[in-house]
């Protein structure tokens, strides 16, 4: 039983459970203390100061995001002492911060503006002390401002203790304290896998994905190009909340409004997901059945992960799925098979992806292969914030939008393309494509519930005609340590594989809470975004890849088989070990 | 080395003290950080040297800084019929007055004790 | 073969120095009857007596007389020399003494020597300890010493220890503190060179109160002969069975080593230092969960700083008891400071809580070295604040050192006399802890910041009164807001020469003049006409030639060229140039 405290925050009085925070404790009263570094998806960092609150009898004052509440206290959360405190601390990160919001591309959706406007603040009070230092825009998807810095650390966390990518840490001290990858080299030099965790948990402009709406609008203004957008499953579930809904599955709004964008083809990667999952699971049922490559296999639709991978787990490559992430399929059918049937000259296509994610934005160059179709496969990637500046932009009223249908043919989904945005979805999209592939009999009950869930490391069994196979998946880099070093120790000692199958997605809670994604992301969210995903699943007529007709057609029109030459040709890649942080 | 029990702590108490309490002739120079600076190495190497040439029956020591670092290198010197002194701001000229007066003359050395610890 | 020595030393610093002049008075009587072959007369370099006229102190019996006139000489031969009689009269009443407990066997036992430390009674606490007191029992005996941590914050050493031992744990942990790092302060660094068993024994006892295996000496790594000597000190424990397995023979386990700190001021506070064994930034978090609880790896883990530690063998050894009668009500025990600045005597003073600073300052260290008044007395280091003149007959102890808006911190005191200006010297304090702040949290980061620019501003003879307003609210938002106490307390030097010192402030603002001509923007050297000889020197000593004119003419300094080195007042021999 958990031990309860009583004790009084503005005079009222309440209980609640030890180890509460003042701050918590406070928000059940209905009181809100002013915060700036808490992130309500981390741990306190206790980096600024704001949230400081009294206890009657102590002439300190407390972090209220860091201190648990405790028998017997009696807090104020406001007086006029606290406030002017609190202003004085606002102004001092002022005058350390460039103050150019219009200029910013946080500008309306800066946490740090916010709390100026909440308090009030309209001129500079001290002077103003702005570091020479210059923005890393290595990346390629998401640049490092320093000047807009104001040092909160959920960068540090998110980077070192959710991806345990170790990018970045806090160098120097005092003033001259700033946040780089560690020996001040570029980003692109460093661990960064460009899952973007950083950009979505910034408070400031310090962190932002690199804005490509500009080529795109180029694009969509070239009469003589060709534009085709596609949009990721965690994408529809999340634009919402740009405009105030949660939760909420907008996929057939998306498509009407990406038409009144201008584009001339509206497709899903959805599809393309449903196309991966006809490679993934025959290259499953290959190794499982024939032995040609070793199992486990290992998913490889999250570009960071890919990028995570080859640098420090690069003994790991002959398990991964060569099966590319399914936003460059996408991209290579549009600029083939789609070209074809449509007698449109695919140097004139030109390919958006909408993305949760900003570590598209380096996949798409990331090596020949991504020229598959002999062009660039896909042309720009745009992230969830980047569409919904977009739709501003171009003066859409998002509520009143129609519902409308996406182009033929790579539009239709099955159920399990859609379910890839959430953490587990590629692994139960496969194994409901897997055990049709294996068996030869469809299954009755697609849902695998196991697989779901914000569980850092989910390990279960799936029985497959008496075949005991099993399964793990994780999400958030950090987990992965733990599998994978199961399996290294297995390879070591040559036992038997602790796993057949393992699905890895970089951001915490996959793509629905991708680095691209809506700000103030929390597990509650998180959760919410994949649940729309579910139901859009659940509500499907065909839920397994390999029975969506669109599929069935592509194969036979285009591509012959999974696995076969020309799959192979356009669908698939390689990984290079890039050892240099192994771990 | 044997690893002590209660009783032999306690034995090498004794002992130890007994003969640290005995009538022997010493010196003493302070040589911690404060010494060493200001130039307690010199005067402890010089001590060791000179009584060896000079051949005279007293032990050289070391031991941690006293606390009046203002008049380091301090020298604490211990002869029998003389009371123990602490001559400041030693140097090799002081040292040598401190061998062939204090020593060897049995005479504390004008202008350079600092009677400062009690 | 002499049976007697007097040593004596002029201690009037008003007048010419008279001990020659005595000295040879009272030879010639011993002379006069014939016992200057069997008393030896020494004039002695100090005589640890100060402003008390002439002094003389006879040997072996430690009789010390004070403002002895040439009259004297007659009676103090004929009755104290000759018949063994004091002189009630002209016996020296100390004021203050030293009182030597953490600094006991310093400057007497040689450090690297277990035997010497085991014959000043040394490990003779820990065999107590292990033998009869057990935990319970110790932190008893802890508890009724009523020591209190002696790195800073004064919290009391057993609540830290039974809180450690309270929780259940596999493992624990304790460290020792030894990142001293307050500029001006030195008596961790001494205690570890001179006698770094009476730590060791202390951290031993430590690890045995809260049942803790394992530990660390966290030292900075600027202390290489600290280290040196510790690293000796460990060995020669581990050889003699005072480490590692079955300690002395009992089922007590424990193993030091020595961690060394990159040099980082913050790493002293407790959570910082923690993060920094870690191998990890040093950067403070925050409290609770407090380190008893959760420290060291996540595990209980008690920090301890050097001088506390060397206090716990002598309270074992001696009982609670015998510590507790020593200080004040609040303060119990001694507090060693590293006395430096403008005084006569720098140098280590231990002292019994409730020793006045006077008495520090003036009868333990002999006042200023220049003979100038005090003006003031800084305590706490950084985190500290001064204390004027008037009220430096405060008795010492954690509370009242707060009451005036300083604290007893790690125990650095600077004295200062007029020659010190009270914007500079804060500007001094707040620039260290601007160059030391982890940069983590905001207040301290850009508060201190800010708050030396106005300094800097003030003492360049730009400031304006508003400035000392927006200084007194940065200093209220970097004590309140500030996470750990380097932030809380970086402007205690600011805020206290504000209070005590507002108009030496508002001197350099309102008339851009600095009373203690040290704030060089606001200084002019001139060449005073009348007292000039015409030498010429400070013209060839001049870096920067701003000094012109001819041995008929006289010599003038060019304020727009002059860098305010002060060389020439340096190489003046007729003390011609003035400093304003």
């Amino acid at each position: 039983m958990t031990k309860i405290v009583k004790a009084k925050i503005n005079g009222i009085l309440l209980r609640v459970e030890a180890g509460t925070t003042i701050l918590e404790a406070a928000k059940r009263v209905q009181i809100k203390i002013p915060t700036l570094c808490k992130h309500p998806d981390l741990p306190p960092s206790a980096s600024c100061g704001i949230c400081i609150v009294k206890n009657k009898g102590s002439h300190k004052m407390l972090r209220s995001c860091c201190t648990p509440l405790e028998e017997g206290m009696d807090i104020t959360t406001h007086d006029p002492e606290i406030v002017e405190i609190r202003r004085t601390v606002i102004e001092l990160i002022l005058s350390n911060h460039p103050n150019d919001c219009l200029k910013c591309a946080r500008n309306n959706e800066c946490e740090l503006q916010k709390l100026t406007a909440d308090f009030g603040i309209k001129e500079e009070s001290f002077p103003q002390f702005l570091r020479d230092l210059p923005i890393d825009r290595s990346t390629k998807a998401v640049d490092l401002d320093p000047k807009k810095c104001i040092l909160c650390g959920r960068c540090v966390h998110v980077c070192q203790e959710l991806q345990d990518v170790w990018a970045l840490s806090f160098l120097e001290r005092g003033m001259k304290t700033r946040i780089s990858p560690a020996g001040d080299i570029q980003l692109a030099d460093s661990p960064c896998v460009r899952c973007g965790q950083c950009s979505a948990h910034c408070p400031t402009g310090a962190f932002v994905e690199q804005d490509h709406t500009a080529s795109a609008w180029k694009a969509l203004q070239d009469p003589d190009k060709y534009c085709v957008v596609q949009i990721a499953p965690a994408v529809r579930v999340s634009i919402g909340e740009a405009f105030g809904y949660t939760g909420k599955n907008f996929t057939k709004k998306l498509y009407a409004l990406l038409r009144r964008l201008g584009f001339d083809a509206v497709f899903d990667t959805s599809f393309a997901a449903d196309v991966t999952i006809m490679e993934e699971a025959s290259e499953f049922e290959e190794r499982l059945l024939h032995g040609k490559s070793p199992l486990p296999l290992i998913t490889t639709c999250c570009p960071s992960w890919v990028d995570f991978m080859e640098k420090f787990y690069p003994d790991m490559i002959e398990h991964f799925s060569s099966c590319k992430s399914p936003h460059e399929i996408l991209g290579v059918l549009s600029k083939t098979y789609y070209a074809e049937k449509n007698k449109i000259d695919p140097a004139k296509i030109y390919m958006v992806s909408i993305m949760p994610c900003t570590a598209k934005k380096y996949e798409i160059t990331r090596n020949d292969e991504m020229f598959a179709s002999g062009h660039q496969d896909i042309d720009t990637v745009l992230c969830t914030r980047e569409l919904a500046r977009m739709i501003r932009q171009a003066g859409i009223d998002f509520d009143s939008l129609p519902d409308e249908e996406c182009d033929s043919i790579l539009g239709e989904y099955a159920g399990a393309g859609v379910i890839f945005g959430a953490t587990g979805g590629v692994m139960e999209a496969a194994l409901r494509t897997a055990h049709y592939f294996i068996t030869g009999k469809e299954l009755k009950n697609v849902a695998f519930e196991n697989v779901r869930g914000l569980k850092g490391v989910k390990e279960t069994e799936v029985i497959i005609e008496g075949k005991k196979l099993k399964i793990a998946i994780a999400h958030g880099l950090s987990n992965v340590e733990y599998i994978l070093k199961k399996v290294r120790e297995a390879k070591k000692n040559g036992l038997e594989m602790p796993y057949h199958f393992i699905e890895v997605m970089a951001c915490p809670g996959g793509c629905v809470g991708g680095g691209g994604q809506p700000y103030m992301v929390t597990d509650e969210l998180r959760i919410k975004r994949a649940q729309a995903l579910y139901e859009d699943d659940d509500h499907k007529q065909v839920r397994s890849s390999h029975q969506n007709p669109y599929i069935k057609r592509l194969y036979q029109e285009f591509l012959g088989k999974p696995l076969g030459e020309k799959s192979e040709k356009l669908l698939h890649t390689r990984y290079k070990a890039r050892p240099i942080y192994a771990k | 080395m044997n690893k002590l029990t209660p009783s032999d702590l306690e034995k090498m108490h004794k002992a130890s003290k007994a003969s640290s309490d005995g009538p022997k002739d010493w010196i003493k120079v302070g040589m911690s950080s404060c010494g060493i600076a200001a130039g307690a190495e010199d005067v402890f190497n010089f001590f060791i040297e000179e009584v060896k040439k000079r051949n005279l029956q007293i032990e050289i020591k070391k031991c941690g800084c006293a606390g009046a670092c203002y008049a380091e290198p301090l020298v604490e010197v211990s002869v029998s019929g003389l009371p123990p002194v602490v001559y400041g701001a030693v140097n090799k000229e002081v040292a040598t007055k401190i061998l062939e007066k204090h020593v060897i003359s049995k005479m504390l050395v004008n202008d350079c004790i600092f009677e400062v610890l009690g | 073969m002499y049976t007697k020595v007097i040593l004596v030393k002029d201690t009037d610093l008003k007048r010419e120095d008279k001990t020659r002049e005595f000295y040879t008075h009272l030879l010639d009587y011993l002379r006069g009857s014939n016992l200057h072959a069997q008393i030896q007369v020494v004039r002695v370099a100090d005589i640890g007596v100060y402003d008390e006229g002439l002094v003389l102190k006879i040997l072996p019996d430690k009789i010390v007389y004070c403002n002895v006139q040439d009259s004297d000489i007659k009676r103090i031969v004929d009755s104290t020399l000759d018949q063994g009689k004091v002189i009630g009269d002209l016996v020296f009443k100390p004021k203050a003494k030293q009182h030597r407990i953490v600094l006991r066997n310093c400057g007497k036992i040689n450090p690297e020597s277990i035997e010497e430390y085991i014959a000043c009674g040394g490990y003779l606490g820990l065999k107590k300890v292990l033998g009869e007191l057990g935990q319970q029992k110790l932190i008893e005996e802890i508890k009724i010493s009523g020591i209190r941590g002696r790195g800073g914050a004064g919290y009391p050493t057993w609540m830290k220890w039974n809180f450690a031992r309270e929780v259940e744990s596999a493992e624990k942990f304790v460290i020792c503190n030894a990142d001293e790092g307050d500029p001006g302060a030195y008596m961790d660094r001494s205690v570890l060179e001179g006698d770094p068993h009476s730590v060791i024994e202390g951290l031993i006892i430590a690890a045995f109160a809260i049942g803790a295996s394992k530990g660390y000496f966290y030292i900075r790594a600027e202390y290489p002969l600290a280290v040196e000597r510790i690293n000796k000190a460990l060995k020669q424990a581990y050889d003699y069975g005072l480490l590692g397995q079955n300690i002395l023979g009992s089922s007590f386990n424990l193993n030091l080593e020595i961690r060394l700190g990159a040099g980082a001021f913050v790493c002293g506070e407790e959570t910082a230092l923690i993060s920094s064994i870690e191998g990890k930034r040093g950067t403070p978090h925050p409290r609770p969960p407090y380190p008893s609880v959760k420290g060291l790896w996540g595990k209980p883990t008690v920090i301890n700083n050097v001088e506390t530690l060397a206090n716990i063998p002598a309270i074992v050894s001696n009982g609670g008891k015998w510590f507790a009668q020593i200080g004040t009500l609040t303060s119990k025990g001694t507090k060693v400071f590293a006395v430096t600045g403008k005084v006569k005597n720098s140098g280590l003073v231990e002292i019994a809580m409730g020793a006045t600073l006077r008495e520090i300052v003036m009868d333990i260290c002999g006042g200023t070295l220049s003979g100038k008044p005090i003006k003031a007395v800084q305590t706490g280091g950084p985190s500290g604040g001064v204390i004027p003149e008037a009220l430096l007959d405060t008795p010492v102890d954690y509370e009242n050192l707060q009451k005036l808006g300083s604290i007893m911190g790690s125990g650095g005191m600077i004295v200062m006399d007029e020659d010190d200006c009270m914007v500079d010297i804060p500007k001094f304090y707040l620039g260290f802890c601007v160059e030391e702040s982890c940069g983590k949290c905001a207040p301290c980061r850009i508060g201190g910041f800010q708050m030396l620019v106005y300094l800097n501003k003030i003492s360049e003879g730009k400031g304006k009164l508003e400035d000392l307003e927006q200084m007194r609210r940065l200093a209220q938002a970097m004590q309140k807001a500030s996470l750990c106490g380097l932030g809380q307390t970086a402007s205690n030097p600011v805020v206290s020469t504000l209070r005590y010192f507002e108009t030496e402030y508002n001197e350099h603002i309102l008339n851009k003049h600095c009373p203690a001509a040290k704030c060089n923007s606001l200084v002019t050297y001139t060449i005073m006409g009348d007292k000039c000889k015409r030498c010429g020197l400070c013209v060839t000593n001049c870096p920067v030639q701003a000094i012109s004119g001819d041995k008929e003419k006289g010599y003038l300094i060019a304020p727009e060229k002059c860098v305010k080195c002060g060389r020439c007042v340096d190489v003046c021999k007729f003390k011609a140039i003035s400093k304003k």
